[in-house]
């Protein structure tokens, strides 16, 4: 994968997040810019290195063995040692300026990027920087075969990668600096900004329309007449209709003027919803992970084709965003995924949320593993208000099962009530599909993407 | 088009080139302490093993430098924590002050053999900066620059080296002990004698 840097002419492409803007002057920017803080002043401690206490060791022992055994020979084993030591010298800079910049301040998983490092007011020593990442933060190495997350030098760009979403703090750079001879090591920290990780969208290009469209302009055929550009039926003219619609060839067969209709092209109201309360007990694969990548997905499918794209987490309790279209709308659907509390509104059960979270005639998409019962009597309600659900089902393998025939017993009859879940789903009109989280999105909404969903009310 | 990678261009920027001089100048300098074996004495296999233990432990300690520990925020297993437990250790010990010790020690328990100790002098030096270079991870650019700086000391070193051999090799002055220790006092004040006026 290339390096995330800014694009040249600062048009984000689908599912990117939006470029930085220049920092302010003088000061330290507000989140989504690039982080270019001002200069630190980091304080240096000195210590003798490990080199020069392996000199000392080789001298001293040398020098000992030579005494002790009246062999000069093992003095002058020591002698480029104890040269070498008498190079030090006291006198040591107390601190440096340090500068670090992130080159993207927004990402999405997987992605690389990079910390620039800066250490300034200690030209006569050599520098080095070492990265010590924070959790889920992998460092890369700067140059093949290079050590992973270290480089030399007094401007230094340490790459890495964010192994998963979320707001993380990079870590803290250890700030190396060496003597002439390598006899003193001065050591000071440094705290890395932080950045913004979205999950990475799976790939979903098919998209599930339902059958009744709002009176909305859009790129979705509909069933009723319009001016769409999908062809529909032939008819008799009418006065008003426009000559260019004339179908020639069916006029000169019925010996009346006929025209062209067209499908109307309209937009729809999709809601996703996203259950994040049961995240799984396996460490490497988190559903709810799965869940949001399949979120993103199916928010960029949507908003690319200008529909109207809503956002609801649930976590015992819903927290939702307006439907709303464009990609800024998919990049607020990306921060809220992001579970900033200030920018969403107020928590409310579903019973409550009003016509702007929820428009009448949505198709809502939840992604979920069906384990809160609560959750499931929800989406039965919804399908009964005359909503249009479509499940797609996030749950990877079963939860952990102890040994014993007590326990066989118990996740028998877990699978039981898993396979009743979706067996009443399903009676309720409620498709049910299985997403493994790795395959294309369009695999599992296939049987649903050839033609359109029709629900009855 | 898919391109063959440069395995010389990637060899000449790894920190494996370095590890593994490290690693082979160690096994040189105990190799070369020990044999041979039999006039050291019943010390000498004991010494033998542990600077041997001593050399390997150090290059696992530069193969492994570039491992970086998971995060605070990480849950390792009870392995996980085990491995991570040993690699701090790994990492803690002086096995460079190890091997250099125990081949010292080694080459004394052998009868005098001055420029046998004068190439084992040359190795240990060599052996400590590799060591030194290969944990600090520059570069080719870099590893050049501090080898540069360091040559005319290097240098003047190794020629107190040749003259304190060479000292051995010549007849004594007396006879009996106080003989011997008179030129390793005059050896050890002359290597102190010239560091002192080093304009470094």
């Amino acid at each position: 994968m290339p390096d995330h840097g800014p694009r040249p002419d600062h048009r984000p492409g689908p599912g990117q997040p939006p470029p930085g803007r220049p920092p302010a002057v003088g000061g330290t920017p507000g989140p989504g810019y690039l982080d270019a803080r001002p200069a630190v002043t980091v304080p240096l401690r000195w210590d003798l290195s490990r080199h020069a206490r392996r000199l000392l060791t080789l001298a001293v022992a040398g020098l000992g063995i030579a005494l002790v055994t009246g062999r000069p020979e093992f003095a002058g084993a020591a002698a480029p040692a104890l040269l070498l030591l008498s190079a030090w010298r006291p006198g040591r800079p107390p601190q440096a300026q340090v500068t670090a910049e992130l080159t993207a301040s927004r990402m999405i998983e997987g992605e690389r990027t990079a910390v620039t490092v800066s250490v300034t007011g200690v030209a006569e020593y050599s520098a080095a920087v070492v990265l010590h990442p924070a959790h889920e933060i992998v460092p890369l190495p700067a140059a093949a075969g290079q050590r992973p997350g270290y480089a030399s030098g007094h401007r230094v760009r340490l790459p890495f990668l964010v192994n998963r979403w979320g707001r993380r703090r990079v870590g803290t750079a250890e700030i190396v600096l060496r003597d002439r001879w390598r006899l003193s090591e001065g050591l000071g920290r440094i705290g890395l900004p932080s950045l913004e990780c979205y999950p990475r969208p799976a790939t979903q290009r098919t998209r599930v329309v339902l059958s009744r469209l709002p009176q909305r302009l859009g790129e979705h055929s509909a069933r009723a007449p319009g001016e769409g550009s999908e062809f529909a039926g032939v008819r008799e003219y009418v006065p008003g209709d426009r000559q260019r619609s004339i179908n020639w060839p069916a006029t000169t067969r019925r010996g009346r003027l006929q025209v062209n209709t067209f499908q109307a092209e309209r937009s729809q109201d999709v809601v996703i919803l996203v259950d994040t309360a049961w995240d799984g007990d396996d460490p490497d694969h988190h559903v709810v992970d799965i869940a949001l990548r399949g979120a993103a997905a199916a928010a960029q499918a949507y908003l690319d084709t200008r529909d109207r794209v809503g956002f609801i987490t649930y976590r015992y309790r819903a927290r939702w965003l307006a439907p709303g279209h464009g990609q800024r709308q998919y990049y607020r659907i990306a921060e809220a995924m992001l579970s900033q509390e200030r920018e969403w509104t107020q928590d409310t059960g579903f019973s409550r949320l009003p016509r702007q979270a929820l428009p009448p005639g949505a198709l809502i998409l939840v992604f979920t593993p069906l384990m809160d019962p609560r959750l499931v009597e929800t989406l039965r309600d919804l399908r009964q208000r005359g909503f249009a659900v479509l499940i797609i089902d996030v749950l990877r393998g079963e939860p952990g099962a102890g040994r014993g025939r007590a326990a066989r017993l118990a996740q028998r009859i877990w699978r039981m009530e898993q396979k009743a879940i979706r067996f009443s789903l399903r009676e309720l009109d409620i498709p049910v599909v299985h997403w493994d989280g790795e395959e294309s999105l369009d695999l599992s909404l296939a049987p649903f993407t050839r033609r359109v969903m029709v629900t009855r009310r | 088009m898919r391109t063959r990678p440069d395995l010389k261009a990637w060899w000449r920027r790894s920190t494996v080139r370095l590890t593994s001089a490290a690693g082979l100048l160690g096994a040189a300098c105990v190799a070369w302490a020990a044999v041979p074996a039999g006039p050291a004495g019943r010390a000498a296999p004991f010494l033998i093993v542990l600077a041997a233990c001593c050399a390997a432990g150090g290059l696992a300690q530069l193969a492994t430098v570039a491992l970086v520990p998971p995060g605070a925020a990480a849950y390792p297993g009870p392995l996980a924590r085990v491995g991570l437990w040993g690699l701090y250790w790994l990492h803690r010990l002086p096995w460079a002050e190890g091997v250099v010790l125990g081949a010292l020690v080694l080459e004394a328990l052998h009868p005098a053999r001055p420029r046998h100790t004068a190439v084992l002098g040359v190795a240990l030096i060599a052996y400590l900066l590799a060591t030194h270079l290969a944990e600090s991870g520059g570069g080719p650019g870099e590893t050049a620059a501090v080898l540069r700086g360091q040559a005319p000391v290097l240098a003047a070193g190794a020629g107190l080296l040749v003259l304190a051999a060479g000292s051995a090799v010549l007849p004594s002055a007396g006879t009996g002990m106080a003989g011997g220790w008179l030129r390793a006092a005059a050896s050890v004040a002359a290597v102190l004698a010239f560091a002192l006026c080093l304009p470094v």
